[in-house]
């Protein structure tokens, strides 16, 4: 990895310069000038994997778009969401003990709750309905 | 005009004719759909004019049904190769615009050439399929094509990477040649893969659903898990197959790809020292732990969005390929299930076959219970990581950072499973059950339970129980982790196992 320090607008940046080996034995050639140098630009984004792009799959995962359903067997610790609540996606509706943890059950897309299925203290089998949408 | 003048006239011409080919009229159809042409495509995925066309003046010999009139320039699919970051890299991309990229006799035996010579030279093959399935005028020829390349895909498999890349219809046999290959990778909305399509389905089930619910790219990386990779558009997805590129090896005689590393190797991250929550049943995001391990937080997962309980990644440590396999808290509390096995088994022996070198990080709290894991065969799906991680002779690090219970504390490959190195933060819990769940057996008519409960916590939910025989090698602090496992591998670079000689292992499928 090279780095440069370029001055753009006044602004300094760092930036870093990875070159992906180019020789089929998987050396990496640092010197030396390369037959056909293939640079890849590897920015220094820190965590960047974390916010990585496509975020598909949401609705069409689990008990379909209506519903939240029971990852696993357990019990629900607490209700998070009252009917009729709007709720965006990642919001934590349900906690449900399993497997040693308190799993946060999330919102899997946006919308309103219309219909709870469980209460506080309740066991719950994989695939059981927890909330509905409206 | 001389001779010689004229004849090289007729070769550019002749070349022309392929290089249109569907013809302008086609090629704006595949254009207004998202979608780009098998040329427009090879020239997006290898490094500038790096591309060498074979085979372009193949052409097919069937007749009947009056295809000896029909002109398919180029068979419906280019050939040949080019270089990835400066490697060569082997490439076969179907041709929708020209008799809708369907595959025939001589479809089949342009692909079978790439495939023959990607093994030779141990280079990488990537195949972009966009076809309508098989020629039908051609019968049993088209049929045969399809059996000479899955033949191929199996040979091929295990020697070089085989990457397959969806970018239209695939339907019928045609999908079982990228089910063969290695990683597939579909395209939202422009792509999809079944067996049996919608019409075909309503006939016989009275099941209505679309092409895309049925066999697009989210049904494939999120419910059924055929598919490892999804992007946004067909830029997006060749950009990703260059990046993956870069972490495999061409074959499986070389070593991994090392990439000049600018992360210092020993980084100390005092927020690993805080990132394991107080209370055991609490859940965090794994992925947070592997960022401040490896090179540049930079981690390319695999299937990132089926059995998300456990995660599968390439990454560097000091510009090194690895392979990462770990759990995830903080969905399904990071349980082994059906799909996490199946997911992770196959990693493992990927990385295996390749000479990557494992880390499995673990936080697992078990195998998941219910009626239908054991109707859908737990058993046998879970032995698949027993067995994957018993086969690797790759060097193989294990990082328990808090739970391991159990089975599944076996299953993420445990010392007993062959790792070289078990690596134990202080936050560790190993032990053959839940330390809640084995009080209550061992203290069940005892007065004072509670007491000797927490009691039993303290003393066996803990690395040291382990670390007293010597399952563990050492506790670590968890803020000097990234140096600790570096150190590890670099170790362990010259690791020599075999195995007994057989003809192949049984794997439970």
């Amino acid at each position: 990895m090279k780095k440069f320090l370029i001055t753009f607008k006044g602004q300094q940046y760092e930036l870093g310069v990875e070159e992906i080996s180019n020789t089929t034995t998987g050396v990496t050639t640092t010197a030396s000038p390369a037959p056909k140098p293939a640079v890849s630009v590897t920015s220094v984004r820190p965590d960047s994997s974390l916010e990585s792009s496509p975020k598909p799959v949401a609705a069409i995962k689990g008990s379909g778009a209506q519903g939240v359903s029971a990852p696993m067997p357990g019990k629900i610790l607490a209700v998070h969401i009252k009917a009729g609540e709007k709720v965006k996606r990642g919001d934590v509706l349900f906690i449900l003990e399993a497997m040693k943890m308190q799993n946060e059950i999330m919102a899997p897309h946006d919308g309103s709750i219309a219909n709870i299925s469980v209460s506080v203290g309740q066991s719950v089998a994989t695939g059981d309905q927890l909330a509905t949408f409206g | 005009m001389s001779i010689t003048q004229d004849k090289i006239k007729g070769l550019h011409e002749r070349t022309a004719k392929v290089m249109a080919g569907g013809g302008q009229k086609r090629i704006q159809k595949q254009h207004s759909l998202g979608k780009f042409t098998a040329r427009e495509r090879i020239e997006m995925l290898f490094d500038a004019s790096s591309f060498v066309e074979l085979d372009r003046f193949v052409t097919h010999r069937c007749t009947n049904f009056g295809m000896d009139r029909e002109e398919a320039p180029g068979e419906g699919v280019v050939t040949g190769y080019g270089t990835i970051h400066g490697r060569l890299v082997y490439v076969f991309a179907q041709d929708f615009t020209v008799v809708g990229g369907s595959l025939g006799e001589m479809h089949a035996a342009k692909i079978c050439k790439v495939l023959d010579m990607a093994m030779k030279m141990g280079a990488p093959i990537i195949g972009i399929n966009d076809s309508g399935g098989a020629r039908i005028q051609e019968a049993v020829d088209a049929l045969s094509g399809y059996g000479k390349i899955f033949y191929r895909n199996t040979l091929a498999s295990g020697v070089i990477p085989q990457i397959s890349v969806i970018m239209g219809p695939c339907a019928g046999g045609a999908v079982y040649s990228p089910a063969l290959t290695d990683f597939i990778y579909m395209v939202k909305d422009t792509s999809q893969m079944f067996i049996t399509g919608p019409q075909v389905i309503k006939a016989v089930t009275g099941e209505e659903v679309s092409a895309e619910q049925l066999g697009g790219a989210n049904t494939h990386n999120a419910i059924s898990g055929v598919a490892h990779f999804i992007a946004d558009n067909e830029k997006a997805c060749l950009e990703q197959i260059r990046r993956l590129i870069s972490f495999l090896p061409s074959n499986n005689l070389d070593a991994v790809p090392v990439v000049e590393n600018f992360d210092d190797p020993q980084r100390i991250e005092e927020e690993l020292n805080t990132i394991i929550p107080d209370q055991s049943n609490q859940s965090y995001d794994m992925k947070r732990i592997i960022a401040k391990i490896v090179d540049c937080a930079d981690l390319y997962e695999v299937q990132p969005y089926y059995a998300e309980n456990i995660i599968t990644a390439f990454a560097r440590m000091d510009g090194q390929t690895i392979g990462i396999i770990a759990n995830q808290p903080k969905v399904m509390a990071g349980c082994l299930d059906i799909n996490a096995s199946d997911k992770s088994a196959r990693f493992i022996r990927y990385c295996d076959a390749f000479n990557i070198p494992l880390l499995n990080i673990v936080d697992v709290p078990g195998f998941l219970p219910g009626i239908s894991q054991e109707y859908g065969g737990i058993i046998r799906h879970g032995a698949k990581m027993l067995y994957a991680y018993s086969e690797a002779t790759v060097p193989k690090v294990t990082l328990v950072v808090r739970k391991a219970y159990g089975g599944s504390y076996l299953a993420m490959c445990s010392r007993d499973l062959g790792a070289d190195q078990v690596i134990a933060w202080p936050t560790a819990e190993i032990a053959v059950m839940g330390p809640a769940g084995a009080a209550n057996i061992i203290f069940k008519n005892d007065a004072d339970m509670t007491t000797k409960t927490e009691e039993y916590i303290k003393n066996f939910a803990t690395p040291y129980q382990a670390a007293k025989r010597g399952f563990v090698d050492m506790v670590i602090e968890p803020k000097e982790t990234r140096a600790v496992l570096i150190n590890a591998f670099s170790m362990l670079a010259s690791k020599r196992e075999g195995r007994p000689a057989k003809r192949h292992g049984n794997i439970p499928l």
